[in-house]
């Protein structure tokens, strides 16, 4: 018979491990749940000077003025814009490439592209955002100098509204497309080598193989990765709109994540920032959910 | 049966053809930079330049050695780096360490009480908030600690102390050793790769990181390369109206300068990359399993 042990038993027992747990508790309660129970601040006509505890408490008015905001719309417009013009374009071209790269035979030559594809995805947005101005600047940007001797006039890549979505998100595939097959080729190593030789003595062409072999192999993983993009539809990361973006293209380079931090930091809005920082994480969850009963309803395993 | 084999390799030439012009474009901005940090100020301002240099000179580079702000933001960024992998470090594998035992009470609470902060979060100026009511407002601190843990990493590692053999440890649990001991003696040293591969994925983060830089440090001696980098790209376009009538030369160099400065701040990632990575595609993986 099993004997039933109080909390102080185990608290014993395995002391050293809730030890080793201790700090990363504190580490989350203070740096992760704390600025949650910050939140309120959405709530309050917030004072720096009283703080948290004493500001008065306005219901939601914050997000009446948010509502009526010109500006908060068109970040929020701004930002779906890029995300799901970069997902078009960079979702299918992710799997090209990993399709593509799943089809070398030559293992060196294979190893060797693999690493130099990954190696952008460690460059800081600083130094990508540095490269883009350098290669794409009107007046004397390597890219134009090309067309100009072609007989293409000066492209303004990072002074046009269209051609600045354009470069955003050609510096996004650049810097993520490699890093992005690992998944997929992941994938891939688990497919039995047997299909695809039972394939080839039925005399299946290679188009054939990866039409009926290997793309139903990486389809789950597709399905993830899209819900996974879909749902984050609303959050975009502040790097690459504030350090590509300009004065020239702030109608489409302001994103939510750059209207937060101009709001609130630069601004110092705490109240404001605050409320549109907790719409956007509300609209987030939604559509996780959404999407995840979407990807179950067509029997896929989703992700929550 | 011969015309077909040739159709294949036709195809299969195509195939590397077509893989090589994408590593190609894909190197190739890297290339442009290098080479224009080492060429003569007309080639560069001419945009010239491409992939290798013209007029080939290291001005910039003598440039950067007179640059004391670039080497006081260096010395920041490794003393950040260094201090925050470690740290990232050390909380990760004794978090992930203890809540991959099954023997252990609430590890599934706790794992979920982290897991939470991925889907859910304060949000930018909550945490600036915090931060600040802290003390580390300007201080190193505020660079290294708020973003010390990552959960995707606790996962990875998570996933791999769960899936060593279980007979090491059982035998050396016979032996009379602790939980502590089967740590550092068994799990630890199996797990070197994993421990590489994390290592590298917060020394990167900390390594590129100019946001926390940009929201919590006021003094400018305390600014991280990034950041510094930043300021330097910025600032060249905001005055371009007033270089330009300094004349050329002032905007040739410190466009030189510029791409020196990049290359100075990707050069050591550039280094370590080749020796770790043919550890982090298994970390990958090994995080894609659902956590």
């Amino acid at each position: 018979m099993k004997k039933k042990r109080g909390a102080l038993y185990y608290l014993k027992r395995d002391f050293w491990l809730y030890l080793c747990v201790l700090p990363v508790i504190v580490y989350y309660v203070v740096f992760k749940y704390l600025p949650m129970a910050g939140i309120v601040m959405a709530f309050q006509d917030y004072n720096i000077f009283k703080g948290v505890l004493g500001s008065k408490f306005v219901g939601l008015e914050n997000f009446v003025k948010i509502w009526k905001s010109q500006q908060f719309w068109n970040s929020v417009r701004n930002t779906l814009v890029l995300n799901l013009a970069t997902l078009a374009a960079s979702f299918p071209l992710t799997i090209a490439l990993a399709l593509m790269l799943n089809e070398l035979r030559a293992v060196k030559f294979k190893r060797v592209s693999q690493s130099l594809l990954y190696l952008p995805h460690f460059i800081s947005w600083v130094v990508v955002a540095g490269i883009a101005q350098n290669m794409f600047n009107m007046s004397n940007g390597t890219v134009n100098k090309v067309l100009e001797s072609i007989g293409g006039g000066p492209v303004p890549f990072l002074s046009n509204n269209g051609w600045w979505i354009f470069t955003y998100i050609l510096c996004n595939i650049w810097k993520e497309i490699g890093w992005g097959t690992i998944i997929y080729l992941a994938a891939l190593t688990g497919v039995d080598e047997s299909l695809y030789e039972a394939a080839y003595l039925d005399g299946a062409t290679r188009i054939q193989r990866i039409r009926y072999i290997t793309l139903p192999m990486i389809k789950s993983v597709a399905v993830t990765m899209l819900i996974l993009n879909v749902s984050s539809m609303m959050s975009i990361g502040l790097d690459a709109p504030l350090l590509l973006g300009n004065t020239k293209v702030m109608a489409i380079s302001e994103v939510i994540s750059t209207y937060v931090y101009r709001l609130g930091i630069e601004k110092a809005q705490y109240d404001l920032a605050t409320a549109i920082g907790l719409f956007q994480s509300l609209v987030n969850i939604i559509i996780l959910v959404i999407v995840d009963r979407i990807a179950k309803c067509m029997g896929e395993e989703g992700i929550l | 049966m011969t015309r077909k084999k040739k159709k294949m390799s036709a195809a299969e030439t195509l195939l590397y053809v077509i893989v090589t012009l994408i590593v190609v474009i894909c190197i190739y901005p890297f290339l442009n930079v290098l080479a224009c940090s080492v060429s003569g100020k007309a080639a560069v301002l001419g945009g010239k330049v491409t992939f290798y240099p013209i007029d080939f000179q290291l001005d910039a580079y003598r440039e950067i050695f007179k640059q004391q702000s670039v080497w006081l933001s260096m010395q920041v960024t490794c003393v950040v780096t260094l201090s925050g992998t470690m740290l990232g470090l050390a909380l990760t594998i004794a978090a992930a360490y203890a809540l991959s035992k099954e023997k252990l009470k609430g590890r599934k609470i706790i794992s979920g009480f982290m897991l939470f902060t991925m889907y859910f979060g304060g949000g930018i100026i909550p945490t600036f908030i915090v931060v600040r009511g802290l003390g580390m407002y300007d201080t190193y601190a505020a660079l290294v600690v708020p973003s010390a843990m990552s959960v995707f990493n606790f996962i990875v590692m998570r996933t791999f102390f769960r899936e060593l053999p279980k007979e090491l440890e059982e035998a050396a649990l016979i032996d009379g050793a602790g939980d502590m001991k089967v740590l550092f003696q068994i799990a630890l040293p199996l797990s070197v790769p994993i421990i590489a591969t994390i290592g590298l994925f917060y020394a990167v983060g900390y390594w590129n990181d100019y946001f926390s830089s940009l929201i919590y440090i006021q003094s400018a001696e305390k600014f991280s390369l990034q950041l510094r980098l930043r300021q330097m790209l910025f600032a060249n376009e905001l005055n371009q109206a007033s270089m330009a009538a300094e004349g050329m030369g002032t905007q040739a160099m410190s466009e030189s300068l510029k791409m020196a400065t990049v290359v100075f701040a990707t050069l050591p990632i550039i280094l370590v990359y080749p020796w770790l990575q043919k550890y982090f595609v298994k970390g990958v993986m090994l995080g894609s399993v659902k956590g």
